[in-house]
């Protein structure tokens, strides 16, 4: 009682603030990043494991140089890491071609089937996502539906290879990350004010030229969010490549995998998650100070 | 079967959390009654042989499952405790060894051990029998679609299938498919030479276009025909019995590997008095044919082989003749080479 009459220090009020996020920070993000690079310095234990001695090849492995036991120059990660890099670059550009156009038809909805079409978006979380990838294989596989209706048709005589290919894993990373492109572009779009698409229209912008210069300006933040909520999962993916790849396709997901389950060298698959979470990293930097920028850039305008 | 439950990273992980949420129940069930704790791979042992036992010994049996060698190593490593029997494979054991977690039991001195055939004493580190009891043994060949693949007798047949424009599959195992390359090359399937794992990549890479995926999931897509022919363990009886018309099962001409899988008491046993029963009580070929009659794969037990159902005893496939039998190949543990193994994997698997 007498403790809280007396007057705080004013510096002692934001460091009460913001505690709560600091040490979920630390506990959920600092102390695992903190392990993972320790890990990512030691040697290998035969067993799994690690030994608590310096090992200094774990990263330059991730280059292409040798490892004491592989001689050859072969920078078969760094490739392995540029097909992820791509595969998730295809996975944002699909789920955005279906997402924008998609949120925006809904969003002119009635408000009662808007409600029911939001539900259907989410609808797909309430099942496994191996079950549902499964699905995928049955649809896709040379007796899949597909397959037998094109065949029925008469469109096609022999069945056409979906299954275990790139196309299959990029099917299966759109279905997979759609609600994550779909929610954050349908809150911008949900905020975007009428008044300013008509303001443009009555200024004599034609439809392009409003999209252009207003609609997609006003919802840019939610493309970009979506964007990396997706990029991030589907770069280190690791289920679908191996269920609807067949494990032919590869990407830095298998390769983690692959160490800690398989080759017993947690130490290399401590470095390429660290290699995964450092190219993220920069990422997020990069937007928060292009957003931090831009709306120094707006703020400075309004004065 | 333990082999289905091998497969699917997913299905392990499930299993993992099952097993670790198993490990803190165990401790509330001690005392009162006599108890067992089994740690096996999934759907691998018959449940009939523990409600035998149990209606014997009076002994309560609890089982828990794992999906890998490793996972349970790194469970147990861990420290899941409550554990008294394991089921690792035999390179598996050895590792064990060496970490000084197995419990040495003397069963070889039981006289009902003298129903295990010595052939089975395979792990470098019991010669004797002085820890562990075999348990069981498999092969890994071909299953295979008759209507799609005609008769397949060899890894020549297998790979042919390819050529002609039908898909197969192999496993998702890097020592079992690069082993298919070094056998095709008549090397050992534990070598550590780079140069002879590369020439086995280098023996498989013709035939990527015509392997659809390296995958544990094969057996429904042979049977739907979306792939003529599948590498998989002999466990896939249990299906070829199914449906005799469309599926069939073989050990390659060429040879392939084998796995065996042995009962071992831990160290950290709460119940090694049980543990000790136990393993006494599976050496009685009758419990031993038990179990392999509803496994479908092969016994140590060589007074069980007599027991077993026709269907089973007569099959070449699965209870082979000694000649085959010298063509089948064990995995060993490689250490460090495993990383080599490693290497050359992923350079195959991403090569296009």
């Amino acid at each position: 009682m007498i403790k809280s009459n007396l007057p705080r220090p004013r510096w002692l009020q934001p460091l009460m603030l913001l505690s709560p996020t600091t040490l979920f920070l630390l506990v959920f993000f600092c102390g695992p990043l903190a392990i993972m690079v320790t890990y990512s310095l030691l040697e290998p234990g035969i067993y799994g494991g690690v030994e608590w001695t310096f090992y200094d090849q774990n990263y330059g492995r991730i280059f292409g140089w040798a490892d004491g036991l592989y001689e050859e120059f072969d920078p078969i990660y760094l490739e392995t890491f540029a097909k992820s890099v791509r595969l998730a670059l295809i996975t944002v550009a699909t789920t955005l071609l279906i997402c924008y156009p998609a949120a925006f038809w809904i969003s002119r909805l009635p408000s009662r089937t808007r409600s029911i079409c939001m539900f259907l978006i989410t609808l797909p979380f309430f099942v496994s996502m191996i079950v549902r990838l499964y699905a995928w294989l049955l649809i896709l596989r040379p007796t899949g539906v597909i397959n037998q209706l094109l065949m029925s048709l008469g469109l096609i005589s022999e069945p056409l290879e979906m299954m275990y290919t790139e196309g299959a894993v990029i099917v299966g990373m759109t279905y997979i990350f759609l609600p994550f492109m779909f929610l954050p572009i349908y809150a911008s779009i949900e905020k975007l004010p009428g008044s300013l698409i008509e303001a443009s229209q009555d200024l004599g912008a034609s439809p392009v030229r409003t999209f252009f210069r207003v609609i997609l300006p006003l919802t840019l933040p939610g493309v970009i969010s979506g964007a990396i909520i997706v990029f991030i999962p589907s770069l280190g993916n690791f289920i679908v490549p191996g269920l609807l790849g067949g494990a032919k396709v590869m990407m830095v997901g298998n390769l983690i995998e692959q160490q800690f389950l398989y080759a017993r060298n947690w130490p290399f698959g401590a470095a390429l998650s660290f290699m995964i979470m450092a190219a993220m990293l920069f990422l997020l930097l990069i937007y928060v100070r292009v957003q931090s920028r831009s709306i120094g850039a707006s703020r400075g305008e309004g004065v | 079967m333990k082999n289905s439950s091998r497969g699917g990273d997913l299905k392990r992980l499930a299993l993992s959390v099952m097993a670790a949420s198993a490990v803190t129940i165990l401790p509330t069930h001690v005392s009162a009654q006599e108890s067992l704790n089994l740690y096996n791979w999934g759907d691998y042992i018959n449940p009939e042989v523990l409600t035998r036992f149990t209606a014997e010994t009076g002994i309560e049996v609890t089982l828990d499952t794992y999906g890998s060698n490793e996972e349970m190593l790194a469970k147990l490593q861990a420290g899941a405790k409550g554990y008294d029997i394991i089921f690792p494979s035999v390179h598996m054991q050895d590792v064990m060894a060496h970490l000084g977690m197995l419990e040495k039991t003397d069963i070889n001195q039981y006289t009902g051990f003298s129903h295990v055939d010595p052939a089975f004493l395979t792990a470098t580190t019991d010669p004797k029998g002085e820890y562990c009891l075999p348990y069981a043994w498999g092969s890994v060949g071909i299953v295979y679609n008759k209507k799609l693949a005609g008769k397949v007798t060899s890894w020549k047949d297998f790979f042919a299938l390819t050529e002609k424009g039908q898909k197969v599959t192999m496993l998702d195992d890097m020592r079992e498919t690069l082993g298919v390359g070094l056998i095709m090359n008549g090397n050992s399937v534990n070598s550590t030479d780079p140069d002879e794992l590369k020439a086995a990549a280098a023996f498989l890479e013709p035939y990527k276009q015509g392997i659809a995926a390296f995958t544990y999931d094969s057996i429904p897509m042979v049977q739907s025909g979306d792939i003529a022919a599948a590498h998989w363990y002999v466990g896939a009886m249990m299906y070829v019995t199914q449906a005799p018309d469309t599926l069939d099962y073989v050990i390659p001409a060429e040879g392939a590997t084998k796995y065996q899988e042995n009962m071992c008491v831990l160290k950290t046993a709460p119940n090694k008095e049980n543990a000790i029963r136990f393993l006494e009580f599976f050496t009685q070929p009758e419990i031993a044919a038990l179990n392999t009659a509803q496994q479908m794969n092969g016994t140590a037990n060589k007074d069980a082989i007599e027991l077993l159902p026709d269907a089973l005893k007569n099959n070449p496939n699965v209870n082979p003749a000694a000649d085959t039998m010298s063509r089948l190949q064990m995995f060993t543990d490689l250490g460090k080479g495993l990383r080599l193994y490693d290497r050359v994997w992923t350079r195959f698997k991403t090569s296009q």
